[in-house]
């Protein structure tokens, strides 16, 4: 065990580091790189220069490369341009409120879809599995920004059910209440596109293995069949499911950015479409190498519930019990 | 049941070998010989059955259809300029002033740029989806043949490509390159290719392996030949299936980048523009927020029904779960204990 | 005489497939008495698989039925109960084992988990005297160290070991009647005999009855008081063990018993293969189902379905070659001439 997560943590590492270098060399890629667009228009060349040298623009680009990630490692994320801000400042309350956004997105669709899949691979074509493979295709086929509008005309404009946009209303912040109303669109919108694949997946991986030979073998045992389902074949559907889950991170971080834009919420998604806007690139960089980071360490975090929950994958057993 | 001990296998009659190489086509096993006389049809008229008798399939091929003319067909179709802003006749209702949908804020009429949008869409999803197969088969194919750390270092980059969600990828790619149709198709195809290349990849090591392969390497003709043959023969359909699906993603992903205004610019019409435009002005004109977006829904509902249209006629197993629909009904009618 | 413990009468089992409703078995007759080994013997496809699963009513699960017929255990028809109470018989008084001992246990429990499941179940046993129990019940059927065995999961137990492990699980609770669907098929030879040697022992000892499915006239030879042929879905020659291999008259048993290596009527070194293959569910010939394959067809087989004919009171044939015999009118009443 110890050793499968030392490789699987090393291999991490070096995903990351190919995307910082990926990131660093498309950036600078750029037509014009960051040099001309990053500093002021109309300054006279000399002071251009001096604002090159402060930024270590005019140094090869190896060079900046190794201090970016010298910097990165202490936690520092650079300054933006316009107003000259550290990254990180503006970056950490950003995640903390997508985070919000998401992980309650996460928990209803999870709440939903995996019961409702799995109840469904027990009654495949029936109505409740019609009406389930319904809201998948809508779900895969709707552009989420629409979802959001259509929403945001019905519930918050014609019945004025919920606040239109925002986290919060203006003098209600850090109440729960207010928070909690304006949570519900936009967890909707975002619940919809997940509910549909997690529904899809828990279904396809129960009906897989129900099919299996130890099902039978459960059943001629004269299992009840609420047990075969829940006990013997859950346990089994749950594995690919939580390698899903994991895999799947990046379409909920990605989501998280359409919705964000819609119902203007303070996170990091639409932040990032800001700065790219106005071609902040120290912000990009660094949003870029965060959700970088945060993907791989759920697919790190997946592959190890993997190992948990599987007994088949006991990578070096004995070495995990010495220690 | 699987098993059989070879004495019980019984000679096969020379008919039922069918011909050696009918690729997908599953050769079926005729019993009388007699049958030697019909040939088999071929794999893509197989498909094409199949594919037709699938009302979801074929519904969605007609509505993509009528988007792929109606956009052709675009100037023929209205009177009116996409872009021509008419500031006397704006927010007009449908109907009203020949306007069919009526106009938008500035007075631009919104079927003219309802069918230039999807010209502009469809454009962008097949060109995506084109462009990925050429770009995801060249680096699966020079993968899956070299193996070594060729197909290491090819693998590493998907796996790099996605873990990062190709939205936030495309952001950063159009903020960098500037919004332009181009950069949207090649940026697009560039973050969507990883599919497309494990599986062309995936075919190849399976070729490899075969017999004929090291067969003709031990006898001196090239393989490559021989791979390229029967890597279109067996990755054709997968790829086709893989390609459909990916004119939809192509499709919500152009509308997505032109909402957040990285995409298409105004005012060239674009689903996504419009959409755009039309939560701006949400509370004058709510219907405008709808055309656009119904038009998204419907192609990607279409292409992706022919798509999954495609992988069930290609896939044995559709069978079984058609059967398992009628047995419910049966089941009810013959069964004994009538559970 | 012993008891009749199973009786199956006129068993008509059908699935569903992409051509309609199906039979998979056609009206099949066979009893187990108290103690006795039954072995269903036929290619794969011929429908004795199905017959155990109808027995045990896991048929219904498979996306098949029971239509017609019914399954007499102690008096009651198995056929009309419903699963509630069908799931009480299953595992207690009616236990099976499967082919493919690897896959037919669940990877996720240790082996000890589902042995003692079974007790739990059916005995009302407390976790830690199920668990003792299943210890017992791995060194009943012979695994070594069997309280480390116990705490292991599946996959790092050998073929061999998971067989027995399947048998432990049936037997935990004493059942009257063992189904063993091809018990041997998946594992070696030197471990084949050693699990048959252990059915033959725990037999002897637990004094259950024993139906016992299998493609190899060879097991069956060894292990059988009674055999029964099948083809095609239907018996085509049912008999004691000695009538069937010392006077075999359906040609398909003949075929059969040549087909064995090294056995008698075996011509000239040379593997005798009967000709042709079993027709495919639902795509039977008219008359006798074998005539196709048989070389002795006359006129008569290709018209008419021959009826089963008593070559002694305790052998019966389904062949018009023995057309001068009584016929077997009704089932029950051959019952009694050998009840």
């Amino acid at each position: 065990m110890t050793e499968y997560l030392i490789r699987r943590v090393l291999q991490s590492v070096l995903v990351i580091f190919l995307i910082t270098l990926l990131t660093f060399l498309l950036i600078h890629a750029a037509p014009g790189g960051p040099t001309k667009v990053m500093l002021s228009p109309g300054l006279s060349p000399e002071v251009l220069e001096q604002q090159a040298k402060n930024l270590g623009l005019d140094k090869p680009i190896p060079v900046q490369y190794v201090h970016w990630i010298g910097d990165l490692l202490q936690g520092d994320l650079g300054y933006t341009f316009k107003n000259h801000i550290a990254v990180s400042d503006l970056l950490w309350p950003r995640i903390a409120n997508t985070f919000i956004l998401m992980g309650a997105a996460w928990l209803v669709s999870l709440v939903i879809s995996i019961p409702w899949g799995i109840y469904n691979s027990t009654k495949v074509y029936g109505l409740s599995d019609q009406t389930a493979s319904f809201i998948s295709y809508l779900g895969f086929a709707m552009p989420t920004f629409w979802f959001g509008i259509l929403l945001q005309q019905w519930l918050s404009i014609k019945l004025d059910w919920f606040p239109l946009s925002d986290m919060h209303s203006r003098g209600h912040e850090g109440d729960i209440g207010d928070l909690f109303m304006h949570l519900v669109l936009p967890v909707t919108v975002l619940a919809l596109g997940f509910l549909a694949s997690y529904m899809k997946y828990a279904r396809s991986s129960m009906l897989e293995v129900l099919d299996q030979d130890y099902i039978r073998t459960a059943r001629a045992k004269g299992v009840q069949e609420r047990k075969v389902v829940f006990r013997h074949a859950l346990r089994n559907a749950l594995i690919p499911i939580i390698t899903i889950l994991g895999l799947d991170l990046p379409i909920l971080v990605a989501g998280a950015t359409l919705t964000e834009n819609v119902f203007n919420w303070p996170g990091m998604g639409r932040w990032f479409v800001e700065m790219a806007n106005s071609r902040e690139y120290s912000a990009l960089m660094s949003i870029t190498i965060v959700i970088a980071v945060m993907v791989v360490i759920g697919n790190l975090v997946a592959d190890i519930l993997y190992a948990v929950v599987d007994p088949r994958v006991k990578l070096g057993k004995q070495g995990g019990k010495a220690a | 049941m699987s098993t059989d001990h070879s004495q019980l296998v019984a000679q096969s009659s020379a008919s039922a070998s069918g011909t050696p190489d009918s690729g997908l086509a599953p050769t079926p096993g005729p019993q009388i010989p007699a049958d030697v006389s019909k040939r088999p049809p071929g794999p893509w008229v197989v498909l094409w059955k199949k594919f037709s008798r699938n009302p979801y399939a074929m519904s969605g091929l007609i509505v993509l259809l009528v988007f792929i003319i109606a956009g052709i067909l675009a100037p023929k179709l209205t009177k009116f300029d996409p872009a021509a802003i008419d500031l006397m006749f704006p927010n007009l209702k449908p109907g009203a002033e020949g306007h069919l949908l009526g106009t938008d804020e500035l007075g631009r009429d919104v079927f003219t740029r309802l069918l230039y949008s999807a010209r502009i869409s469809l454009m962008i999803g097949f060109s995506v989806a084109l462009a990925s197969v050429a770009i995801g088969s060249v680096i699966g194919a020079i993968s899956g043949y070299f193996g070594g750390w060729v197909d290491t270092v090819f693998m590493r980059i998907v796996d790099v490509m996605n873990s990062v969600p190709s939205l936030f990828l495309n952001i950063l790619f159009m903020a960098i390159f500037g919004s332009q149709i181009k950069y949207m198709i090649l940026i697009l195809a560039l973050t969507s290719w990883m599919s497309i290349a494990r599986l062309v990849r995936g075919t190849f090591l399976q070729l490899r392996e075969m017999q004929y392969v090291e067969a003709a390497k031990a006898i001196g003709v090239s393989s490559w030949g021989i791979i390229f043959r029967h890597l279109l023969r067996n990755a054709s359909f997968p790829i086709i299936v893989n390609a459909t699906l990916m004119v939809g993603g192509a499709i919500l992903s152009e509308s997505a980048l032109s909402y957040l205004g990285l995409g298409v610019q105004a005012p060239k019409a674009s689903w996504g523009v419009m959409l755009s435009n039309a939560q701006e002005f949400m509370l004058v004109d709510p219907m405008q927020a709808v055309y656009p977006g119904l038009c998204i829904l419907l192609v990607v509902l279409a292409v992706n029904f022919i798509g999954d249209g495609i992988r069930d006629a290609l896939d044995p197993r559709q069978q079984v779960t058609k059967s398992r629909r009628r047995l419910e009904k049966w089941r009810k009618n013959y069964s004994k204990s009538g559970n | 005489m012993a008891e009749k413990l199973l009786e199956i009468r006129k068993l008509t089992t059908g699935f569903a497939t992409e051509k309609g409703l199906v039979k998979a078995t056609d009206a099949i007759s066979i009893s187990v008495k108290k103690g006795q080994t039954v072995c269903l013997v036929g290619e794969s496809g011929s429908g004795k698989s199905v017959t155990s699963l109808a027995i045990m009513r896991l048929i219904d699960y498979a996306g098949g039925m029971i239509m017609e017929g019914s399954i007499h255990f102690h008096g009651q028809d198995l056929a009309a109960k419903n699963q509630e109470d069908m799931r009480l018989i299953r595992g207690n008084q009616i236990a099976m084992i499967f082919q493919d001992p690897m896959s037919s246990l669940n990877p996720v429990f240790t082996v000890g988990e589902q042995i003692a499941e079974s007790l739990r179940l059916h005995q009302n046993k407390g976790n830690d005297e199920a668990m003792k129990a299943a210890v017992d019940l791995l060194k009943l059927v012979g695994i070594p160290a069997p309280e480390i065995r116990a705490k292991q999961y599946p996959h790092e137990l050998s073929g061999g070991m998971c067989q027995r492990v399947v048998i432990a699980i049936a037997l935990a609770c004493n059942p009257e009647l063992l189904i063993a669907d091809e018990p041997t098929t998946a594992l070696d030879v030197t471990v084949q005999a050693q699990i048959l040697d252990l059915l033959r022992k725990l037999q002897a000892e637990l004094g259950m009855s024993i139906l016992l499915i299998t493609h190899d006239m060879g097991v069956a030879a060894e292990m059988a008081d009674r055999i029964a042929v099948m083809y095609a879905g239907a018996i085509v020659e049912e008999g004691t063990v000695e009538e069937i291999f010392d006077h075999p008259s359906h040609p398909y048993t003949v075929g059969l018993l040549q087909s064995i290596p090294g056995f008698e009527g075996e011509r000239g070194g040379e593997l005798y293969t009967i000709r042709g293959t079993i027709p495919p569910i639902g795509q039977l010939p008219s008359g006798c189902r074998f005539h196709p394959r048989c070389p002795h067809a006359m006129d008569v087989c290709r018209s008419q379905e021959p009826p089963n004919f008593m070559i002694t009171s305790d052998h019966r044939t389904s062949c018009w070659l023995f057309q001068d015999k009584p016929v077997q009118t009704d089932y029950s009443d051959e019952v009694r001439t050998h009840g």
